[in-house]
């Protein structure tokens, strides 16, 4: 893993914001050629997102920090529920619901942390499904104001800027999440770099070493979590705004679970692993249980042994190891 | 959009829907727990549809009816809608059916006005459903239309003190609520009402509660499988049964896909329901035979293979009567008030409800020839329909 930090020290940056400004470009090329391409398959493209910011924000506590969860639909479904609560309560506004899902996301991100990130080891990850589980028993409990397992239905958000309207092609809805995920994917690939962002891949490491030098680990911790929260809020809030629905599902353990393997998948330390490792799983599930809809769950179990088999680190890291082997013949390293 | 691109675009709808009227595939899409741990009863809409085809043939008229089916996992909402959505857009189903839990349903309701796409629900068993959508037709059953008749049986047969324990999730809560509702209004007295989380597995404690309480019936409402296996065995256990404390439900916690695996311990249990597999009529026992016939087993057959064989029915009809047009509104319309004699029984769609009115019967867990079933009684509840819609 250090070896990677080492790549990101500020002063291989020459260019600034190239980095940034491909990354955006790469996620609207490919949004374009599913757009294109796959004219009848927005809704799923949309759902598709509004996951890939889960495992995003997944990768930011856990590929970043090192720290082990299965709780952490809960920021998620929080956010979708404050969403859906604040839509049917009359505040219709897509990108006021989007703020909305983003403060929930950030408040519960902030609760949880302050939580999970006291522990290390195995009673972290027992602590985060005690979370969610409280989460899910509290979403289902207070039926009056979540529908509870009915789930809750009759969020009809408004038009975006007052334009466009949300339609039964998810036109509205899948640029509308497509452009949301460019900003954040920009802003968290500047934030991943940042020192601060670094200081967290140090505390991974090694966090008795930080401590040594002087960093306040428990804190940045926190912070972390709350930024994953957020980022975790974005995405559920955009699934609440798309589906109109917010189900007991959102907040389940077995999102939480999901959304794990989906960013083992893809590789986690990396924003471009949680990325790839959402879409691929989303994708290949998509398209075997549209053609056995009764036997497909077998198939992706042996797609996941393969990779794990083949490639236990992630989707990205031959990728990575390539571009890398190809930037280390200019430079010693 | 303006103006002029929406009516070219409604003359290239228009254009479509003449070229398909003869070309004629006609598409249903299907949605459906097809895997996960409800993959049975995902499987019977297929058995159900599958029999009513066996039956009565591919093609209404001259158009051929083509089933295609997507797996709705679990309760999804975001994965339904999105499947509801391809399947309207990309396969250009012209009718829906299917969906097993009510947020899946609440999802797709929107798109189906805008679509004009008639939904037929072959279980999501919560009330509002139908309210959701003039396109939505429901030939399952919901939690009131059995539990209703329940609690009128309970109070008639002698019972005043009841204690009510549920599973706390929707069904469940709506069980209690039809129950406490019927019952007090009968004259009788709830004397503890118990809702339990899903995930407990010993009930002990549940039953002292109720032996304390005094009640004289126990009324009860768990998922099938685990649940409802340890509830009657801490039933017997405890010694309730002993002390004559009564013990029912609505079928659902006793499905004769359930009954083996509970044991001989549910002999005596009475339960409200539309549908048993041992009800006695030439149409169950036809409907059987032909379930067998396409290969399916008995002893996997759930009340949504008898909903989805009055879906097909259904769909049968409204696309006779629209001639293969995509004419929702037509299609409600001849539905409503329709008529026939399904596999449970003598049903109807209601023409208030758009939801299905049966008969409830009362059954008792027997064993017969070494096989524990349902036995239907002399006590029918006629011409049930969805107590909390309807205000009759």
């Amino acid at each position: 893993m250090t070896d990677i930090a080492i790549d990101h020290v500020p002063g291989k940056r020459s260019i600034p914001f190239v980095q940034e400004g491909l990354g955006a470009l790469t996620i609207i090329a490919l949004g374009a050629v599913g757009c294109f391409l796959f004219p009848d398959d927005l809704a799923l493209l949309t759902r598709l997102i509004g996951i890939s910011f889960l495992v995003l924000s997944l990768d930011l506590v856990t590929g970043y920090c090192g720290i082990a969860t299965l709780g952490h639909a809960a920021q998620f479904g929080v956010a979708a529920y404050a969403v859906g609560i604040a839509c049917v309560r009359g505040v219709t506004d897509p990108v006021a619901l989007l703020a909305i899902g983003i403060v929930a996301g950030t408040l519960m991100g902030l609760i949880s942390g302050a939580l999970i990130a006291r522990f290390r080891g195995l009673p972290q990850l027992v602590l985060s499904i005690a979370v969610g589980q409280l989460v899910a028993a509290l979403a289902n409990k207070l039926q009056w104001l979540t529908g509870g397992s009915d789930g809750l239905s009759g969020i009809l958000p408004g038009k975006v800027f007052g334009i466009y309207s949300f339609d039964m092609y998810s036109r509205t809805a899948f640029l509308f999440s497509l452009a949301t995920l460019v900003v954040v994917f920009v802003a968290l690939s500047r934030f991943v770099r940042s020192p601060f962002g670094l200081l967290c891949r140090g505390i991974k490491d090694d966090d008795l070493r930080a401590k040594m030098i002087g960093v306040a680990v428990y804190p940045r911790l926190v912070i972390m979590y709350g930024v994953a929260g957020a980022v975790a809020g974005v995405g559920g809030a955009l699934t609440a705004i798309s589906t109109g629905v917010v189900g007991l599902d959102s907040v389940g353990f077995e999102r939480s679970a999901e959304v794990l393997v989906m960013l083992v998948l893809g590789g986690a330390g990396h924003l471009w692993g949680a990325l790839a490792g959402a879409l691929i799983f989303q994708i290949f599930e998509h398209i075997v249980s549209a053609a056995n809809p009764f036997h497909w769950m077998t198939l992706v179990g042996l797609l996941l042994i393969l990779i794990v088999v083949f490639a236990p680190r992630g989707l990205i890291e031959p990728v990575l190891m390539l571009v890398r082997r190809r930037a280390g013949k200019g430079r010693p390293s | 959009m303006n103006e002029r691109a929406k009516s070219i675009l409604t003359l290239a709808i228009l254009g479509l829907m003449t070229g398909t009227a003869s070309a004629d595939v006609i598409k249903v899409g299907v949605i459906g727990t097809m895997s996960g741990p409800y993959a049975l009863f995902g499987a019977n809409y297929k058995m159900g549809i599958d029999a009513w085809v066996a039956e009565h043939g591919n093609k209404v008229g001259s158009h051929e009816i083509e089933f295609i089916y997507r797996d709705e996992e679990g309760p999804n909402p975001a994965k339904s809608k999105a499947l509801a959505q391809e399947l309207i857009v990309k396969d250009k189903v012209q009718y829906l059916a299917g969906i097993y839990f009510t947020p899946n349903a609440m999802a797709i309701a929107p798109l189906l006005e805008e679509s004009k796409t008639p939904l037929v629900v072959l279980n999501a068993a919560t009330s509002s459903i139908v309210e959701k959508s003039p396109y939505i037709v429901r030939t399952s059953f919901t939690m009131w239309q059995n539990t209703v008749p329940a609690a009128n049986i309970a109070f008639k047969n002698g019972a005043r003190k009841v204690a009510i324990a549920v599973s706390d999730y929707g069904p469940g809560i709506d069980a209690e609520a039809a129950f406490k509702k019927t019952f007090e209004a009968d004259g009788g007295a709830v004397v503890e009402a118990i809702r339990i989380p899903l995930n407990t597995t010993d009930f002990s404690p549940i039953m002292q509660r109720i032996k304390s309480s005094g009640a004289d019936t126990i009324f009860t409402f768990l998922p099938a499988g685990p649940p409802a296996l340890g509830f009657i065995k801490a039933y017997v256990d405890n010694g309730l049964k002993a002390d004559g404390v009564k013990l029912m439900s609505t079928g659902d916690v006793v499905t004769e896909i359930d009954l083996p695996g509970i044991g001989d311990s549910a002999i005596g249990m009475l339960s409200t329901y539309h549908y048993a597999l041992s009800h006695n009529s030439p149409e169950n026992k036809a409907f059987l035979a032909s379930i067998v016939k396409n290969g399916g087993k008995i002893e996997d057959v759930a009340m949504t293979g008898v909903a989805a064989y009055d879906g097909a029915r259904v769909i049968y009809k409204m696309i006779e009567a629209t001639d293969g047009q995509r004419d929702p509104e037509k299609a409600i319309a001849t539905v409503k008030g329709m008529k026939w004699i399904s596999p449970r029984g003598p049903v109807s769609i209601d023409p208030e409800t758009r939801h299905i009115r049966q008969n409830v019967y009362l059954r008792t867990v027997t064993k017969v020839d070494g096989k524990l079933i349902n036995k239907e009684g002399d006590t029918v509840f006629l011409d049930q329909p969805d107590w909390a819609l309807s205000k009759q």
